[in-house]
């Protein structure tokens, strides 16, 4: 029983002290070369805690175990080195003393750090077991001199690392070997010491450094290499190499494609395509040695797919040849890639000659057309580009990702690098520390995001280590957690607390673009603290142009106007301004916004809950920004009545009030009012009051398009519905009648868009008024009393005042505008009995009473139903007529010059044809199909649908065409901010125009063309269905 | 500066070029020329070159007459007509908008659209046309048209101007670059064809555009006459522009497949189908004019019916025979093409109609082994072979009802194609034809 109490206690040692799985540890510490090399393994075996030291003790055991392996076959083969191996490993992994020997703990420490973070270099030691000198050595891999790095690589190709052009000794498999050898032997004393590190953060800069100058040595070699297959060396060309990326900026990865562009020169005697034609073998040949097959795994893909015109260029180009591409060709992302550029191989003088000539260009490239919109495009690029089934592990892509920092700090750069040399360096770290040394980012939210950086770099490398694999994903095995939790330092958090702090670094690295990229925007005399920066007004203008506004002077004196002073209403807004000068650049107009904004905070900046509201609820703030620069009609709804911004917070109070809500309201105003101009006043801010909240729900999509026109219809039907009893009122005191028995009931009945409902934010109201004298009542005075409160009604809403007048319409009355502006029930039923015309029926399809005596409006609908349902529907001559009006309609009311394919009311396949169509089906089939009996288009639409008199494709034709003009229509209200006017209803082809109208509508930014070509076709597509419907014409 | 840049300014140096012209071609067709001095080449290649484009056929909107002409270094050339010494140059252009954006309206831009959009399905496209024209003695004010000679089909006239003139015509072809296939005489008198070698889409339309001023500048040095209209004598062949079409994924012909039925893979069947299923509202592109469609239906080989056949000359669409070991040469031939069309949208919509059967898998009906002219219109009903449109009238009629016209053009240049069309036809509409006259004004 002695075994098993013994195992048991192994067991026990071995979870105690991290391993996971025990069973196959215990069975891999009795493995027979093991235990020749270290002995018998006890519990209290010093192997066991020095690979309890490790990010993985099984992993780092396997390793163990299978070097023992190795290096007892390799001292069985009689090799006198190897058995000195075997003797030193037997010696580290046993010792006990660790004070008397702290180097040799430091060597064993190394050991097992590198087999327990990397199955790679595990393999590698396994497979090479003299490399077991590079951990025994204990020199630092980092901090290295660049140069002693290259000379190490160019002797291992036996070349001269002082020859002008070192060549290598031949450019057989073995060289090609030699220098992937070389590689790897430093990668793995590199790999050693950051592993050991006590603060990998620390060390991370100088790690990547280090990568990046073994790099740099490697395609030395490989081009020593290189030259050597040509016969004469290529003497005769001078070929310098462009490190770009992370490579040009000396920060990369342990695995990474490394970029480079490549530079050529002839030298005296030598022509320029003699120049070409060998540097581009050589350059070709260069990247065969590093990535090519071979006895020895490939380095890295040399990639040069940021040489001018990418992969169709040339490979190789003469300096001036380069430098004419950028002058006149180049890309802003050209420009920023540029940025990173330094020579890493190859001719020393050529490659400073190509940076010395570049760098002027890539300092005024924020002065080039369009740096703007390339630069925007290229962060959505940076935001957007993630595959959806990696987005949650992706380190370097996405929001908060690794490629955003860079992005961040190298827009900094070449918006404030055109002024100052000193802010130029292509290594992000330094450049963001010189940002910030040089006042144009703040100190501490620049050190945060350092931070982020080297976090967010660390864990890549750790990643990466493991199987030395280019990767940018977090594990999501919880082994692999572990142990990068363990390698980075954060052995107690685990798993669980390394996720978490990513997620918080992700969050950080966001807001922080937000702090470093605006908050400098604030004036000097609005500093909170030292340790933020202020941007001189230039440099302060030089930034707001870059992010797309078109004032910056104007803006910059917003910014100090909203944040001057000491007040408190000062302090928020200087915790608020940075962020929502962002949200502003993306919306259509970000001066506009600005500007509305400040005028906002004008007018509130004293009430108590504003300014809370946009600190406390960020969605409230980030909708005001974006409505206030996406619509310039909310941005002056909002200036009239700020108290507006409450609803911002909430959804539910976007939403359109219910038409019985409004209506209390109304009954409220008129009960409480005496004078009935301010009666009528308080009406009509309430209807502004509920356009500008439709608007706002329909700009951040609380609700549809679809639902916007009937909210607007309600407000009208109220302002209607008071409006006529004050009339009412007003009309009986002056005339001498009982208010509470006026000679006529009176009604008003809704027509056209607004009977069905489908009012847009600068609509007419289009009306019928109709009375009926009270029994006993004189017909002679009661239409004198129901014209006089007509006119009255008219006047109230539509004189001009300080609240929005609502157009009072009458047009549609019998005779039209002869015709006497109110008629009795009575003669409107003898006017309908005799004397109608097709097109009054149609006119009647939308009638819908909405004010006044509900009995009244009832007969009325009673009345025309008749006329606008006809039993059996149209005769031939009517439908005849009906078409022919609509023919002349469209010849004569499309106004001069306009361009009918863009004309959204008149024009084909706009609102009209769509509305017409539905309405002859109405009148023909309404008394046979009740579903058609609506004043809605879509609803009607819908009716003839699905009772089979439209078909289904049809139907949707319509639909689509019908709302997206409405939609459009409304969009350009909106936008503009103007109602009506002779462009209201044309489809502007000023691409600026185009454009915002398109952001109203929720297209991605830039996509006017493909709001036009929607607009175009669906319009188009609806007019062949009409003509087909509508016209009768066969296909 | 790209190196094609590069290579054009080097070359307008070293051969002393005086003028550039700068070509691009209206929504008809019709081939623009301005000309600028070699200073102001470099700024034409980086912002191009502005113009009034409201005064030109179909390019702009009314609203927006600012257009941008940027020529395309890979298409430079010296025009060999205008003499080595101080000559001139011809590049074609992009057009552009104010804001640098495609213009919507170029023709140009409507077939490189279309390009993409067959290379995002990995195809590239390739076409070959047969160019028929008539060269005719100079015109004589109201005098009849004479044709030069009095030669047949693929007869050997001898020492006449038409054999001088293929010669000088194809020399100066060659030398721009553009490769001749084939050249002999045409059935009717005077009547002359020249074959160009396949190649890709947008080179193609952009060598027939040359290939036309090439053909008009040498028959004015030799003192003749030639015209591209598709049928300018009523008694005589008319002019067509067969047209050999194919697709490639990478090296590989895609219509090819060993084994099948006339060699053809399906993609080349569904293409076919594709080409007729489409064929008739695409006609009033490919068959722009009034004239084309007197072409169209007047016989001999001229294909009035919707139909394929393998080596049939009456078909619309001619599955040539294959060359055994010559995979690659697989093509189909689409003949109620004439030269008269504006290259670049008849190309655009022949592939569009082709990438559509092949995206929605049309079944092509069965070869026809028919003479179709042969056959009785009942017989034809019964077969379900339809005919092309009569006329232009009928073509717009068609076009305007077709989707796949309408996105493949884009909304501006379908619009302006209907309606310039309507317009033609209406003008057509009011002649008093000779016709009438001889026929009616005496009787009646």
């Amino acid at each position: 029983m002695v075994s098993t109490s013994r195992t048991a206690t192994l067991g026990g040692r071995l979870t105690r002290l991290g391993f996971r799985d025990v069973a196959r540890a215990i069975h891999l510490c009795t493995d027979k070369d093991f235990t020749a090399v270290v002995g018998a393994v006890a519990p209290d075996h010093p192997v066991l805690d020095a690979l309890a030291e490790s990010a993985d003790p099984d992993l780092a055991l396997l390793a163990l175990v299978r070097l023992c392996e190795a290096a007892c076959a390799e001292a069985g083969a009689g090799d006198p080195g190897a058995e000195e191996r075997r003797t030193r490993l037997a010696t580290l992994l046993t010792m006990r003393d660790a004070a008397s020997q702290s180097d040799a703990v430091q060597v064993r420490s190394r050991l097992v750090s590198v087999l327990g973070a990397s199955t790679a270099l595990g393999d590698e030691l396994v497979r090479h077991p003299e490399l077991l000198d590079v951990v025994d050595d204990v020199t630092s891999g980092v901090g290295v001199d660049v140069r002693a790095v290259r000379g190490e690589m160019l002797h291992a190709v036996g070349a001269d690392p002082d020859a002008d052009v070192p060549v290598a000794r031949d450019a057989a498999p073995a060289t090609v070997d030699a220098v992937r050898r070389a590689y790897r032997r430093r990668l793995l004393r590199i790999a050693a010491s950051d592993l050991t590190s006590r603060e990998p953060l620390s060390l991370l800069p100088a790690v990547a450094a280090a990568i990046a100058d073994l790099a740099a040595g490697a395609l030395e070699a490989a081009l020593a290499v290189a030259r050597a297959d040509v016969d004469d060396h290529g003497e005769g060309v001078r070929l310098a190499v462009l490190g770009m990326g992370k490579c040009g900026g000396r920060e990369l990865n342990y695995v990474s494609d490394v970029d480079v562009i490549y530079v050529v020169e002839p030298r005296d005697g030598y022509d320029e395509d003699y120049a070409i034609t060998v540097g581009t073998r050589l350059a070709s040949s260069l990247a065969r040695v590093c990535a090519g097959p071979s006895g020895e795994p490939a380095l890295w893909p040399v990639d040069a797919a940021l040489r001018p015109e990418g992969k169709n260029g040339p490979l190789v180009r003469t300096l001036s040849s380069h430098v004419s591409y950028y002058d006149r060709w180049a890309k802003t992302w050209e420009f920023q890639a540029l940025l990173k550029a330094r020579h890493v191989a190859g001719d020393r003088e050529l490659g400073a000659a190509y940076v010395d000539a570049v760098t002027p260009l890539v300092w005024t490239a924020v002065e080039r057309d369009n740096f703007v919109q390339d630069s925007q495009a290229m962060r959505r690029r940076v935001e957007d580009n993630v595959p959806a089934a990696e987005a949650d592990r992706q380190l370097k892509l996405g929001k908060g990702g690794l490629r955003d920092v860079e992005f961040t700090v190298q827009l900094l750069q070449l918006v404030h690098g055109r002024s100052d040399p000193a802010i130029r360096s292509s290594n992000t770290l330094t450049a963001l520390a010189a940002l910030a040394a040089a006042g144009y980012v703040g100190r501490e939210h620049a050190a945060q995001l350092a931070v982020c950086y080297r976090f967010l770099r660390s864990i890549e490398h750790r990643i990466q280590l493991v199987n030395l694999r280019r990767t940018h994903l977090m594990p999501t095995s919880e082994d692999d957690l572990r142990r990068l939790a363990r390698s980075v330092g954060m052995r107690a958090e685990g798993a669980e607390g390394l996720l978490a702090r990513w997620r918080t670094v992700r969050r950080d690295v966001r807001s922080l673009h937000e702090e470093l990229f605006y908050r400098p925007l604030l004036p000097a005399t609005a500093q909170l603290s030292a340790e933020e920066a202020s941007l001189a007004p230039d440099a302060a203008r030089a930034r707001l142009a870059a992010i797309g506004y078109r004032d910056p002077t104007g803006a910059v004196r917003h910014i100090a106007a909203l944040t001057d002073g000491v007040s408190r209403r000062a302090a928020i807004q200087r915790q608020l301004l940075p962020v929502m000068l962002g949200w502003f650049a993306e919306g259509s107009d970000p001066d506009g916004g600005l500007l509305a904004f400040r005028r906002l905070s004008d007018e509130l900046g004293t009430t108590p809950w504003y300014l809370k509201l946009l600190r406390d609820s960020g969605s409230a703030a980030f909708r005001l920004a974006y409505l206030l620069s996406s619509s310039s009609y909310v941005a002056d709804a909002l200036g009239r009545s700020p108290e507006s911004v409450t609803w911002l917070a909430d959804d539910a109070d976007l939403a359109p009030r219910p038409v019985a809500r409004l209506l209390v309201e109304a009954d409220a105003i008129l009960t409480r009012a005496d004078d009935p101009r301010q009666a009528v006043t308080l009406l009509r801010a309430l209807r502004r009051r509920e356009l500008a909240r439709i608007a706002c729900a329909e700009l951040l999509g609380v609700c549809e398009p679809e639902d916007a026109a009937p909210g607007i219809s309600d407000a009208a039907d109220t302002v209607l519905v008071g409006g006529l009893r004050v009339a009412q009122h007003v009309v009986c005191d002056e005339q001498g009648h009982d208010l509470a028995r006026p000679p006529a009931a009176m009604s008003i009945i809704a027509m056209g868009r607004l009977g069905g409902r489908e009012l847009g934010y600068g609509s007419d109201a289009d009306v019928l008024f109709v009375h009926d004298a009270t029994d006993g009542a004189d017909p002679s005075v009661a239409q004198t009393y129901a014209l006089a409160v007509a006119q009255r009604v008219r006047q109230l809403l539509g004189a001009t005042g300080e609240e929005p007048s609502l157009e009072v319409d009458a047009d549609l009355r019998p005779e039209g505008r002869n015709g006497p502006l109110v008629r009795s029930f009575d003669s409107y039923a003898e006017y309908y009995g005799r004397w109608s015309s097709p097109w009054e029926s149609q006119a009647l399809l939308r009638a819908r009473p909405v004010a006044g005596d509900p009995d009244l409006g009832r007969r009325f609908t009673a009345l025309v139903d008749p006329l606008r349902y006809p039993q059996g529907g149209l005769d031939p001559a009517t439908v005849r007529e009906i078409r022919r009006i609509k023919a002349r309609v469209e010849a004569e009311r499309l106004p001069r010059g306009a361009d009918p394919t863009r004309h959204l009311k008149l024009g084909r396949g706009a609102v009209t044809d769509v509305e017409w169509t539905v309405q002859l089906l109405q009148l023909e089939h309404a008394a046979a199909v009740p579903g058609l009996r609506t004043t809605g288009t879509l609803a009607g639409l819908r009716a003839a649908r699905d009772a089979g008199l439209l078909d289904a494709s049809d139907a949707e034709t319509l639909e689509i065409a019908w709302q997206l003009a409405s939609n459009l229509r409304d969009s350009v209200v909106l936008w503009s901010g103007r109602a009506g006017g002779a462009t209201a209803d044309v489809l502007p082809a000023d691409r600026v125009a185009l454009a915002g109208i398109a952001r109203t509508l929720h297209y991605p930014p830039a996509s006017g063309s493909d709001l036009e070509e929607d607009y175009l076709r669906a319009a188009r597509r609806a007019r062949t269905v009409m003509e087909r419907v509508f016209y009768g014409e066969e296909v | 500066m790209d190196r094609q840049q590069e290579f054009v300014l080097r070359t307008v140096e070293e051969r002393d070029i005086r003028f550039i012209r700068l070509w691009f071609t209206d929504v008809l067709g019709m081939l623009k020329s301005v000309a600028i001095a070699p200073a102001e080449l470099e700024s034409a290649f980086a912002e191009g070159i502005g113009f009034d484009g409201s005064a030109i056929e179909g390019l702009t909107r009314v609203y927006e007459a600012d257009m941008v002409a940027r020529p395309d270094p890979t298409t430079f050339q010296v025009l060999p007509w205008r003499g080595d010494h101080q000559g001139t140059a011809r590049m074609f252009c992009d057009i552009l908008t104010p804001d640098g954006e495609p213009s919507l309206s170029d023709s140009r831009n409507v077939l490189k659209r279309t390009l993409t959009r067959a290379s995002d399905q990995g195809f590239t496209f390739y076409t070959h046309p047969e160019v028929e024209f008539y060269l005719f003695e100079p015109p004589t004010a109201g005098g009849p048209l004479v044709p030069i000679d009095h030669g047949g089909y693929f007869d050997h006239v001898a020492r006449t101007q038409g054999h001088d003139f293929r010669r000088a015509a194809i020399t100066m072809l060659e030398s721009m670059g553009i490769s001749v296939e084939f050249s002999h005489h045409e059935a009717g008198p005077g009547q002359n064809e020249i074959d160009l070698r396949y190649a890709d889409a947008l080179t193609t339309a952009d060598n027939l555009m040359t290939f036309r001023t090439v053909v008009k500048e040498v028959a004015l040095e030799q003192g003749v006459f030639a015209s591209f209209m598709p049928k300018p004598l009523a008694d005589q062949p008319g002019s067509g522009m067969h047209t050999h079409l194919s697709l490639f994924e990478g090296d590989r012909n895609a219509f090819h497949e060993p084994g099948a039925q006339y060699e053809l893979s399906k993609t080349a069947r569904q293409f076919i189908a594709g080409l007729l299923h489409h064929s008739a509202e695409i006609t009033a592109v490919t068959n722009q004019y009034v004239n084309s469609y007197k072409r169209l239906w007047g016989g001999a080989e001229a294909p009035s019916y919707i139909c394929w056949g393998h080596n049939n000359r009456s078909a619309l669409v001619r599955v040539p025979m294959y060359k055994p070991g010559k995979g690659n040469s697989s093509r189909v031939e689409y003949r109620a093409l004439d030269t008269a069309a504006n290259p670049y949208l008849a190309f655009a919509l022949m592939l569009a109609a082709g990438l559509k059967g092949i995206t929605e898998g049309y079944e092509l009906p069965d070869a026809t082994e028919d003479d179709v002219w042969e056959l009785t219109d009942a017989e034809r009903r019964a077969l379900g072979i339809k005919p092309l449109p009569q006329s232009l009238d009928d073509a717009i009629e068609l076009m305007e009802r077709s989707e796949l016209v309408a996105e493949t053009l884009g909304e501006h240049v379908f619009d302006f194609v209907l309606r310039n069309k309507r317009q033609e036809w209406a003008g057509y509409s009011a002649q008093v034809t000779p016709f009438e006259l001889k026929r009616l004004l005496q009787v009646l």
